[in-house]
């Protein structure tokens, strides 16, 4: 079974919320479901999607076409019918062709806001893949507790109406045991308290903003909204200071006003996870869709040379994963890592298997205690000095410094010390050459491609005939052996293929995409075929 | 000593730092051990101070002193971080940390010296150059009015705020260990003259007046108005920005 939905409506409709509540039914009930939200920054009026695709089988993308068509306004029915090859399910306040639902009647006679027509639409979706009432009902109850009474009325009658007028098209059954929903943001967010995270500090931009709410709520994390991006970093760089795993997240825009900082804590040897999620730039760009144009920016955001980590995960799961990894690297070797993430992969939602033992603290020894000044940056073999906080009479510098962390300017000694900074670039490209990139399938060509693109990207490939390599590590870059390669990436210059001819010399040919909306299969499957 | 200190002879810094020493000492003497007085300094001649003491210390970037500060105390709030900055590192760049920290009454201190105009990068004018000042970006005299770094800090919402003489290190130090002590964001003007750019010494010395620590806010701000006015000039009480977010936790 393979099924894509579309809820639409207006912003300040609860189509976003009806999509996750649209999801979580086909995930109690055992299916495999990816939802993807796409919205407009705008709070009221405009245009929000909500497309949920439902499978039996394990997906990371929605389609692009649906069989099912929920609309609560008629200007929208306009945009997405070119999409729809099925029904359509409507608030028939408007006419159209379809299963008209009188939603705005049912939400007016139970004297409720209309955004209560979202509970309606999940009424008559459920209705039409005849869904029983009290699986809805339960889904309800588990997602708003004892304030479920008003949306269970709503969508019961909802249900009833379309029962009453229309037969159920489908008769969707219980397919094993219910999953959880996750969004990118929750497992990002996750994955950092897994590996230690006790502070969090971010300027809200999206498409972060969801790690911030997340985190702000989360038990055993502070989490903080100061004055401005230079502001988050410079308190995560406090906090660690202090001897606390602190991260920051924020989008392109958020992130250039980082830059300063990174360079900083590169020469002073600071450990802070930096979330870069990506949204369409330059600048403004499109707030509120998707990209991938920040790779080359993010490989290089300081000036100087200092030692960095930068990854991108493919998945949500692997965002749990990369998210603990990245806080682990940075505090094993005292440096800032970058998790290059986009929208679509912090903002959508899937029924991942996020397990949660593959992510650990990896505990480093800290010196918190002594008479005189610590050799805070030890002239070390590896490159790693022993970590100190206060109250040890530590000191740490933006200058150049000597092992005590005491300005200079001697030759000598900025030699040495630059030198042993930069050589745990070494080391760190020794720890990740095994997970630096994750291979998928086998075939005689091979797709190359990085963050949420594998999703659409891992549906076609077995297909037609391809093998996969979703590239994770950035910096240091270890790009698989091979001789040519198809790169699909969201950007308009082929940020990665670049990567992939002047490095390894691979001879590519790029798949390209940037009008903000993430690849889907359909579309891959044409330009691929 | 750590390091050979490099300020001009005369430098006003030699007495901010010797009172510093001093209130160290004093705050030793109070149970509080050197490796919890941290000190976070930005860019500019005062931030050479870092290398002359031997405290737990972090030389950050320009004008971020106030944010670092931050982030050290709600990750150990057993700390007591103590931030210098200059005009230019505290005025010019990064003047938004300084509302937003005062506004937050987050539990660390600044220590501001104000020496209207840039020194380290040999005199051009600052957010607290006087009007009409010839500096080497002003050549023919600043355009603008100057800030009032304490009125500021005060409108801002800083709990402790005083304003202080390099020249004159007995209220200094007091000044010092007082602004330590406070629970809450405790700011401090500190009237420094640069000997090669900007040298007020004989002014400062003739002109400078002792005030009586004000009964209410609005004399407060009456007498931050007088820049040559020196002294405790407000200290008041509130929940801290540590406590508060400590409470939900």
């Amino acid at each position: 079974m393979d099924l894509n939905i579309c809820i639409s409506g207006a912003a300040g409709d609860g189509v976003k919320e009806a999509g996750e509540l649209c999801g979580r039914i086909f995930a109690d009930l055992g299916y495999n479901v990816f939802i993807y939200q796409e919205y407009q920054s705008i709070i009221r009026g405009g245009h929000n999607a909500s497309v949920v695709r439902i499978s039996d089988k394990k997906i990371h993308s929605h389609r692009k076409y649906y069989e099912l068509l929920i609309c609560l306004e008629d200007y929208i029915y306009r945009m997405h019918s070119p999409y729809l090859r099925g029904d359509v399910i409507f608030d028939s306040k408007f006419s159209c062709e379809g299963i008209g639902i009188p939603m705005t009647e049912i939400v007016k006679e139970e004297h409720e806001p209309m955004i209560f027509r979202n509970a309606a639409s999940i009424g008559a979706l459920s209705a039409y893949f005849g869904i029983d009432f009290d699986t809805v009902e339960v889904m309800f109850r588990e997602r708003f507790g004892e304030k479920a009474e008003d949306d269970i009325v709503i969508a019961g009658s909802a249900y009833e109406y379309y029962m009453k007028n229309y037969s159920p098209k489908m008769e969707i059954k219980r397919n094993g045991p219910g999953k959880k929903l996750v969004s990118g943001a929750v497992a990002v967010s996750e994955g950092m308290v897994n590996a230690g995270l006790e502070y969090y500090y971010a300027y809200p931009m999206t498409p972060a903003s969801p790690v911030l709410h997340y985190l702000v709520r989360r038990k055993g994390v502070v989490a903080y909204q100061p004055e401005s991006e230079i502001s988050a970093i410079s308190m995560t760089v406090g906090s660690a200071i202090a001897g606390k795993r602190s991260a920051t997240g924020t989008s392109g825009g958020g992130f250039a006003l980082m830059c300063e900082s990174i360079g900083m804590a590169g020469i002073a040897e600071i450990p802070v996870l930096i979330i870069e999620a990506q949204r369409s730039g330059p600048s403004t760009g499109m707030a509120t869709y998707s990209g991938q144009e920040d790779l080359e920016f993010v490989l290089h955001p300081s000036h100087g040379e200092f030692p960095l980590v930068v990854a991108s995960p493919y998945s949500i799961e692997d965002g749990f994963r990369m998210a603990g990894e990245l806080l682990n690297l940075a505090w094993k070797y005292q440096t800032p890592a970058i998790l290059l993430t986009d929208k679509h992969l912090v903002e959508s939602i899937e029924t991942a298997s996020i397990d949660e033992n593959s992510v650990k603290k990896q505990d480093i020894a800290i010196i918190d205690r002594s008479e005189e000044i610590v050799k805070r940056y030890r002239i070390t073999e590896s490159g790693v000095s022993d970590y100190a906080v206060p109250p040890a009479i530590v000191k740490i510098n933006s200058n150049e410094h000597d092992e005590f962390g005491l300005t200079t300017d001697d030759a000598e000694i900025r030699k040495k010390m630059h030198e042993k900074r930069m050589k745990k670039d070494k080391l760190i490209e020794r720890e990740v050459s095994d997970s630096a990139y994750h291979l998928f399938f086998r075939g005689q060509e091979c797709i190359v491609t990085w963050g949420s693109t594998f999703g659409a990207v891992y549906e076609v490939a077995e297909e037609l005939g391809y093998r996969v390599a979703v590239i994770r590590y950035m910096r240091p870059f270890i790009p698989p052996k091979l001789r040519k390669a198809v790169v699909v990436e969201s950007n308009y210059t082929g940020q990665l293929a670049k990567m992939l001819r002047e490095k390894a010399d691979i001879e590519v040919e790029s798949i390209l995409k940037w009008d903000g909306r993430p690849f889907t299969p359909e579309e891959l499957r044409e330009r691929l075929g | 000593m750590l390091k050979k200190i490099e300020w001009c002879p005369g430098c006003g810094n030699f007495g901010i730092l010797k009172a510093f020493n001093t209130t160290v000492e004093k705050l030793s003497n109070s149970g509080i051990d050197r490796g919890r007085i941290v000190v976070v300094a930005g860019i500019g001649c005062h931030g050479k101070l870092p290398d002359y003491v031997e405290l737990p210390s972090f030389h950050t970037i320009h004008g971020r002193v106030l944010p670092a500060l931050t982030g050290i105390k709600l990750a150990n709030p057993d700390l007591f971080p103590v931030g210098f900055s200059g005009d230019g590192d505290a005025m010019n760049e990064g003047l938004e940390h300084l509302l937003h920290s005062a506004k937050r009454n987050t539990d660390v201190t600044l220590f501001m010296h104000n020496n209207g105009v840039f020194g380290l990068t040999t005199g051009q004018f600052t957010a607290t150059t006087p009007k009409g000042v010839r500096t080497r970006t002003t050549p023919y005299g600043n355009p603008e009015e100057p800030l009032n770094p304490s009125l500021i800090a005060l409108v801002s919402g800083a709990t402790f705020v005083a304003r202080a003489f390099a020249g004159d290190m007995k209220q200094l130090s007091e000044i010092m260990f007082e602004a330590v002590m406070h629970k809450g964001f405790s700011f401090v003007e500190i009237l420094q003259p640069c000997v090669s750019f900007n040298n007020t010494w004989d002014y400062y010395r003739k002109n400078v007046k002792k005030i009586k620590t004000p009964e209410n806010f609005s004399d407060a701000v009456r007498i931050s108005i007088d820049t040559l006015n020196t002294g405790i000039i407000y200290r008041t009480e509130r929940e801290t920005f540590e406590e508060a977010m400590m409470r939900t936790k």
